[in-house]
């Protein structure tokens, strides 16, 4: 038993290290933790609540899995007054009515020769169940993640938009991994899918939905790997250019700024600078530049007397 | 191994996070796949299982950092060389409780010791200790559970037979364990209490009358109000209602019609109202409630931080609006200033009202709620109460938060007892509990 335990946390750091190649191969980097937190989702089944500030990889992250899994990516995004028929399921209401017109005279047909209202509606029973069928059924993003054959990766994003009565709904779903239809009963997929739930913490997440997840917090990456995440997004970029502008990023995130600019926008700040053939960083460009990466006019005069200071102490 | 995740998540929960029962369980299935060799992985996946927010992950982290210290991993990796069990529990239920302490701690293999004060430790109920007075007690309980006894023996036959230098040199075993234990058991006492005691102290000032709060709870008082706050924001901020006008819902207007054949007989719409409730405080901040008036004013900017729609105004002898003050500044300036600009005269409460009422005169509707705080004490000047009056008509509703108790109200120069018939709610709110239940009431009823 002992050797089977030791072998466990080296397969386990094994398939952790592979899954963090997979991401690679989908030009997503990502870092142990974040690496763990999906073999942990796949081993324990459980759904994985992604919080962190906006610009992250959040989102990113559950394509980049949707991407190496080969499944297919249902995405769900969540705002205010977001319903059970926006996000689960509707009946063809349209399609209920007319069918119910064309066929008015088949049903007259069928209860004509029935003496009384109560032959009637008896031979009447035996077809009610038609019009709440699957054929009626119209499945939106959450029945079609867990409908689908081949087990699908299901994002419902920013869910922190939503209303709580809404978050409530996803208990059943995010537990149980199946839905309820009155009318067809209970609907359980064969594979189960691979849940992440976003959230940017405009308003705390109930206890009740968190305790059913993983909680995976990304934050900021470190110079290293926003080097990384750079180089793989932007192949073309020059080393110095983009260690210039990377230092640069993280230093800019120790002010005191309304919004620190995150990895996407330090992506499309590099991509700029390459557009613009900048070969390397001084205080003119980057002033130039800087709304690609600030996107508050406060946080911009706010930098705007730190760059000289930012750039000198990047080169040192 | 399941004990340690047990006695693990026991400290997490003194340090103020909160662990259901299932994410026990989560964390137990995470660490059977893990594995407890590397400490990343481990510390990683116990996080993403138990802490649930930013702040839990901190206190997790420092907690984390404390429980399984070097001695913990040590002893993992030395039993994985030594021994075929890397299993710790095995491995402490192999040790016998009365083992030779001196042939412990002479054995190079100090994890041994370790294990056998773990052991010990475990059995005497170390893990209930709540207050440092029970450290001497606890030290002794674990010595004696480690064979003290034994130890005490042969220093006594040592010294019988006069071999000096085996009995000195067995005292100071004795002495050198004796530390390490106090020092595991200091260490245990941090790690299990540093939090709870904070939790005593808040519920107790929580029912602590408002005018006894010492100045060095002050920062404590202020993290309560906050706390408070923050719970109501995330109760409330977010009520709607559906209102009835704006687009066509045609979904579920059809659905809801179905009953009735088709017919539109109940229509649906798209729109939904945030509901934003209007408030408008005015505080008393007099020399007669300068113990209060602080709080008050806390209480008024958590307010302001829960209702978007607030206007706050600050009086003694005369009325001022104190909003922009509580929009933009801090809660200890806004107070401080607020304390300044308007504090120190003698209450007049008739020409505050006069002043309140020419400024809300615009503003003032039927889903207006206004709330006084003060003790209605006007210094035997015109109580006005015709203003009052007005205002009630006017208003949805009024209420007054009075510190003092009920008993006191209109002796001397209280007017409490002439105003109470014109608020819609008249009540004694001397604590914070008595606060939170008036802030709860009123986001529940009101709206």
């Amino acid at each position: 038993m002992a050797k089977a335990k030791l072998s466990s946390t080296k397969n386990s750091k094994k398939d952790i290290e592979l899954i963090q190649g997979k991401f690679e191969s989908q030009g997503y980097i990502c870092n142990n933790q974040i690496a763990t937190a999906i073999f942990l989702s796949q081993k324990l089944n459980k759904p994985i609540l992604v919080e962190g500030p906006p610009g992250v990889g959040k989102t990113e992250l559950a394509k980049a899995t949707s991407g190496w899994m080969e499944k297919s990516l249902i995405r769900l995004q969540c705002y205010e007054g977001l319903d059970e028929a926006k996000a689960l399921y509707e009946w063809k209401y349209g399609k209920q009515l007319l069918y119910t017109q064309v066929l008015k005279d088949k049903l007259n047909d069928i209860i004509s020769d029935k003496a009384g209202l109560e032959g009637s509606i008896e031979s009447l029973h035996d077809f009610d169940d038609i019009f709440f069928s699957d054929k009626f059924l119209e499945p939106r993003p959450l029945l079609k993640a867990i409908n689908n054959e081949k087990g699908a990766v299901l994002l419902i994003d920013e869910i922190d938009k939503s209303d709580d009565e809404f978050e409530a709904f996803l208990l059943e779903i995010l537990s149980d991994y199946q839905v309820s239809i009155p009318e067809i009963g209970t609907i359980e997929g064969k594979v189960k899918p691979i849940v992440f739930l976003t959230s940017n913490n405009t308003r705390e997440i109930g206890d009740a939905l968190k305790r059913r997840c993983l909680h995976l917090y990304i934050s900021f990456p470190d110079a290293k790997l926003e080097a990384k995440i750079i180089a793989s997004r932007i192949p073309d970029i020059e080393q110095d250019l983009k260690n210039e502008l990377v230092n640069f990023v993280q230093n800019l995130r120790e002010l005191d700024l309304k919004k620190l600019p995150s990895v996407a926008e330090t992506i499309d700040w590099a991509k700029s600078l390459v557009l613009l053939n900048v070969k390397s960083l001084d205080a003119s460009i980057v002033r130039e530049t800087l709304n690609v990466l600030l996107k508050f006019q406060s946080d911009i005069d706010a930098a705007d007397s730190e760059i000289e200071g930012i750039i000198r102490k990047g080169n040192a | 191994m399941v004990d340690f995740l047990r006695d693990f998540i026991k400290v997490l929960r003194s340090s103020d996070v909160r662990i259901s029962s299932s994410e026990t369980l989560d964390a137990m299935k995470a660490t059977s796949i893990i594995g407890f060799e590397d400490k990343f992985l481990l510390k990683e996946s116990l996080s993403q299982s138990l802490a649930k927010s930013m702040r839990e992950k901190e206190i997790f982290a420092d907690c984390f950092e404390n429980f399984f210290k070097e001695d913990f991993m040590n002893i993992d990796n030395a039993s994985e060389d030594k021994t075929n069990k890397n299993n710790i529990t095995d491995k402490i239920f192999d040790i016998q409780s009365n083992e030779d302490l001196e042939v412990l701690f002479k054995s190079s293999d100090k994890t041994k010791l370790m294990t056998a004060l773990a052991k010990a430790s475990d059995e005497v109920g170390l893990r209930n200790i709540k207050l440092f007075t029970q450290t001497g007690m606890f030290t002794r309980k674990i010595l004696e559970s480690m064979g003290l006894q034994r130890l005490n023996n042969d220093i006594f036959q040592a010294s019988k037979q006069g071999n000096i230098e085996r009995e000195e040199n067995l005292k100071e075993i004795k002495e050198r364990i004796r530390l390490e234990v106090k020092d595991y058991v200091e260490h245990q006492l941090k790690l299990r209490t540093s939090v709870s005691g904070k939790q005593l102290r808040e519920d107790a000032l929580a029912q602590v009358r408002l005018s006894q709060v010492d100045k060095s709870d002050f920062v404590l008082m202020t993290g309560i109000v906050r706390k408070m706050a923050k719970r109501l924001i995330a109760l409330h901020s977010r009520k709607k209602r559906k209102a009835n006008r704006g687009v066509l819902d045609v979904r579920s207007t059809l659905r809801v019609n179905q009953q009735h054949d088709g017919l539109l007989f109940k229509t649906l719409w798209k729109r939904k109202k945030v509901d934003r409730p209007k408030v408008i405080a005015m505080c008393d901040v007099s020399g007669s409630v300068a113990n209060v008036a602080r709080f008050f004013l806390m209480f008024l900017y958590s307010l302001s931080e829960v209702l978007p729609n607030i206007r706050s105004f600050a009086f003694s002898n005369q009325a001022g609006e104190v909003t922009d003050l509580f929009n933009t500044k801090d809660i200890e300036l806004a107070a401080a200033e607020t304390l300044i600009l308007h504090g120190g005269g003698s209450t007049d409460y008739g020409q505050s009202f006069c002043d309140l009422e020419s400024f809300i005169e615009n503003d003032i509707d039927r889903k207006t709620t206004i709330i006084i705080l003060g003790d209605g004490r006007s210094n035997f000047g015109d109580p006005r109460t015709d203003i009052l009056k007005s205002l009630q008509e006017k208003s949805k509703r009024i209420i007054f938060l009075n510190p003092e108790p009920k008993t006191l109200w209109g002796t001397g120069d209280s007017e409490m007892t002439r105003y109470a018939p014109y608020c819609h709610k008249a009540k004694v709110c001397s604590s914070l509990i008595d606060l939170e239940k008036v802030v709860e009431d009123l986001l529940r009823y009101s709206f």
